[in-house]
């Protein structure tokens, strides 16, 4: 997270973690296309031959609330999901204010979820983060395809985990917003309780959060939104 | 020993953490987006084709691209102290534009500034992620009027100097650069998008290599850990193995010290030293000899082995001809060939080129080898040493012509018609111990060292050692030993040999 108080302009970056091929870049690309031209950057990706994520993709998003008189600027990243390129998600991880782990529902993904889930928290460790204090939503991405994980498993244990889970389709779209906009709330709520950033910005929270939902062109209240989880607290961790 | 190359010392983390610029650290500078003299030919093309002066300047107001000379007429302007100074002003004021401040007049928009002159300025925002980079600076022009004129020159450029207000200043006027407002608009759009596009193109790409660094780095940071794991452990291991064969080298000591006292008094007992002996008590006696003797061959094999590792045992090296060192072998070895009616040929030319080697081990390699052959080879068969030239493997290799010479090496093959040695089974005879399978140990007898020893004996020579198959059966022994060059010296007297399980 970076303050400018002349500016009035708060930078936070957030990570769309997950194994090789779950749908991260296509939560971006979504994002991308339902972000109105004010508040949205250029898509940058940076692909192999085969549309696999090489380095990075990064998706900048601007929202000027208040009349223009306060910014927060959202830096969206992806990491490469193939085991190969830890160094590379390492990196892209450093300075995380939040992290959306998106996995593939697939019956037999479920070992490379975990896997992607374990790689996230040595990451973490490994730049001195701990996984605990770290804002953390799940998205069970890929719902219309077959032999996926049932929706009561994974709601059963979604009330007995700790992360909001949301469902989603992000090639059609489904999911992502409730994704990006519980995984901003919760960052949200954790910076607000470390840097007090409601009252260093004079800037009400829960309006911010509207008014980002409005520039992504979605008229639906923000608590509505982040009801659509399927489980665990949409509360920040203590 | 031979030590394996040292390892890289172990890499330091990154000194400065990872920053992504114009993400996580400072905003982005237009300096570093492009590339200064391509920005300039492109601007120069654009001003060719539009005919007014174009300049892109940084957001602290530097040039980075675009023609800095004056105009004849602002060339003009610039010989008279007055006009200089206030053409500085105009400029100090249009390179650092607020755009965000209100329009001076109603009738001059926002990002136009008036030159005294009459001419004028078009400032263009250059934005990128949403914050202000640098500007596009069009003119000094003339605006031309719909009616498609300029116009006449202002009172104010006469008022700075009576010079300024004649007719030369007036001729030079009329040949300033010119545009109407469409036109204008028109370019400072045109070029706002296309740097948009080669800003963003430099962004990926700086990115892109930045993270590529930072990748490399991160890697050989993991590798120099990794590494540094290897090579404790591979000390470990040295020192465990200099342990084995310091252990083995004392415990053959050890076991032959009273080996020699059994050997002695057997001897005694057989010579009737302590009294006639019957023919069965001969016969034990005979047989508590030859037994001893064999256990005396296995201890002093250990013994050597444990040498070859610890590396103490010394090779020196002569230029010496391959026929002697068989025809000794051979020699040697005649007396059991007969006994046993094996036949036992050679066949070494004399005008074969001399090796690098020491006499003695290379014999006790070529004894060791025919021994072998001949203990499994059954009555009838034949044993057979051959020494010819050969070149190293190296078909196709380029330069061939060029490295041939130098790696022309005397082979060896030592042939037997016994039982042969299976494919999966060839490179594995030299590993020390091992047997092919422990019924021939007890029919042939040996531990599994002599190979072992031999392949150490080879490689302390520069040569190498391999099994091919003998047609019908048999195997063949192939060793090959490196010519002496005739201006080749012998290297260092002494070599250490290379451990065995190195």
């Amino acid at each position: 997270m970076q303050l400018d108080f002349s500016a009035r302009e708060v930078t936070v970056k957030l990570v769309y973690y997950g194994p090789a091929l779950s749908g991260k870049t296509t939560n971006l690309v979504s994002l991308h296309g339902l972000a109105g031209e004010g508040a949205r950057g250029r898509l940058m990706t940076l692909e192999t031959q085969d549309d696999r994520t090489l380095f990075f993709d990064l998706l900048p998003l601007t929202f000027r609330a208040k009349d223009g008189d306060v910014s927060l600027r959202i830096k969206l990243f992806t990491v490469p999901g193939q085991p190969i390129h830890a160094a590379t998600r390492r990196l892209v991880l450093q300075g995380a204010d939040g992290v959306a782990l998106i996995a593939d529902s697939r019956v037999s993904e479920t070992q490379h979820n975990a896997e992607a889930f374990f790689d996230l928290r040595q990451n973490l460790g490994t730049n001195g983060l701990t996984l605990g204090k770290m804002p953390l939503v799940i998205q069970f991405n890929k719902r219309d395809l077959a032999d996926i994980r049932s929706e009561a498993e994974l709601e059963e244990l979604a009330r007995r985990g700790k992360e909001p889970v949301y469902l989603a389709v992000a090639t059609k779209g489904t999911g992502v917003v409730e994704t990006f906009m519980g995984l901003l709330h919760l960052t949200w709520e954790t910076l607000e309780r470390t840097h007090q950033l409601s009252k260093k910005l004079s800037i009400d929270g829960d309006m911010l959060l509207a008014y980002v939902a409005k520039e992504l062109g979605v008229s639906t209240p923000v608590e509505e939104l982040l009801a659509r989880r399927v489980g665990g607290a949409a509360k920040a961790r203590s | 020993m031979n030590d394996p190359a040292p390892l890289p010392p172990p890499g330091k983390l990154p000194e400065e953490p990872f920053a992504i610029a114009g993400v996580d650290g400072s905003p982005l500078r237009l300096e570093e987006l492009v590339d200064r003299r391509a920005l300039a030919e492109m601007i120069t093309s654009f001003e060719h084709l539009f005919g007014v002066p174009i300049r892109v300047l940084t957001a602290a107001g530097k040039t980075l691209a675009g023609n800095e000379t004056f105009s004849p007429l602002c060339g003009l302007v610039n010989e008279q102290p007055a006009g200089e100074h206030a053409c500085a002003d105009v400029l100090d004021v249009v390179k650092h534009l607020d755009f965000t401040a209100a329009p001076i007049s109603a009738t001059v928009p926002t990002g136009v500034h008036r030159c005294f002159t009459g001419a004028q300025y078009r400032v263009i925002p250059l934005e990128y992620d949403r914050r202000l980079i640098g500007r596009i600076l069009l003119g000094p022009y003339l605006l031309l009027k719909k009616d498609g004129s300029a116009g006449d020159p202002p009172r104010t450029l006469a008022a700075l100097s009576p010079e300024l207000g004649g007719e030369r200043a007036r001729s030079l006027w009329t040949g300033l650069p010119s545009a109407d407002a469409d036109t204008i608009e028109q370019l400072g759009r045109h070029i706002a998008t296309v740097l948009d596009v080669i800003l963003f193109s430099g962004h990926k790409a700086l990115l892109t290599s930045q993270m590529h660094l930072a990748s490399v780095r991160e890697s050989y940071r993991e590798l120099c850990e990794k590494n540094e794991r290897l090579e404790e452990a591979y000390e470990r291991l040295k020192e465990l193995d200099r342990l084995k064969s310091n252990f083995l080298a004392t415990v053959s000591h050890e076991l032959r010290t009273p080996l020699t006292s059994i050997m002695g008094y057997g001897e005694m007992l057989a010579e009737g030293v302590a009294g006639e002996l019957n023919e069965e008590q001969r016969e034990f006696v005979e047989t508590i000899r030859t037994k001893s003797e064999q256990l005396l061959g296995l201890i002093m094999s250990l013994l050597d082995l444990s040498k070859l590792e610890s590396g103490t045992v010394a090779v020196r090296m002569a230029r010496l001809p391959i026929a002697t060192v068989l025809a000794d072998t051979i020699t040697t070895l005649t007396p059991t060939a007969l006994k046993k009616g094996v036949a036992l040929e050679i066949d070494a030319a004399p005008e074969l080129p001399p090796i690098l080697g020491d006499a003695e081990r290379l014999r006790q390699v070529f004894l060791n080898l025919a021994d072998n052959a001949l203990k499994f080879t059954p009555a009838g068969g034949k044993v057979s040493l051959v020494a010819r030239t050969a070149f190293e493997q190296s078909e196709g290799e380029p330069g061939l012509i060029l490295v041939a010479p130098l790696r022309q090496v005397v082979e060896v093959r030592v042939a037997d018609t016994g039982i042969g040695i299976a494919e999966a089974e060839r490179s594995k005879v030299f590993d020390p111990f091992y047997q092919i399978d422990q019924s021939s140990t007890r029919e042939y007898g040996g531990a599994g060292l002599g190979l072992a020893i031999v392949k150490r004996l080879v490689e302390a020579h520069q040569g190498n050692i391999h099994v091919e198959a003998n047609e019908p059966h048999g195997a063949v022994f192939v060793v090959q030993l490196p010519a002496a060059r005739p201006t080749m010296h012998p290297p260092a007297a002494k070599r250490t040999l290379p451990p065995i399980l190195g």
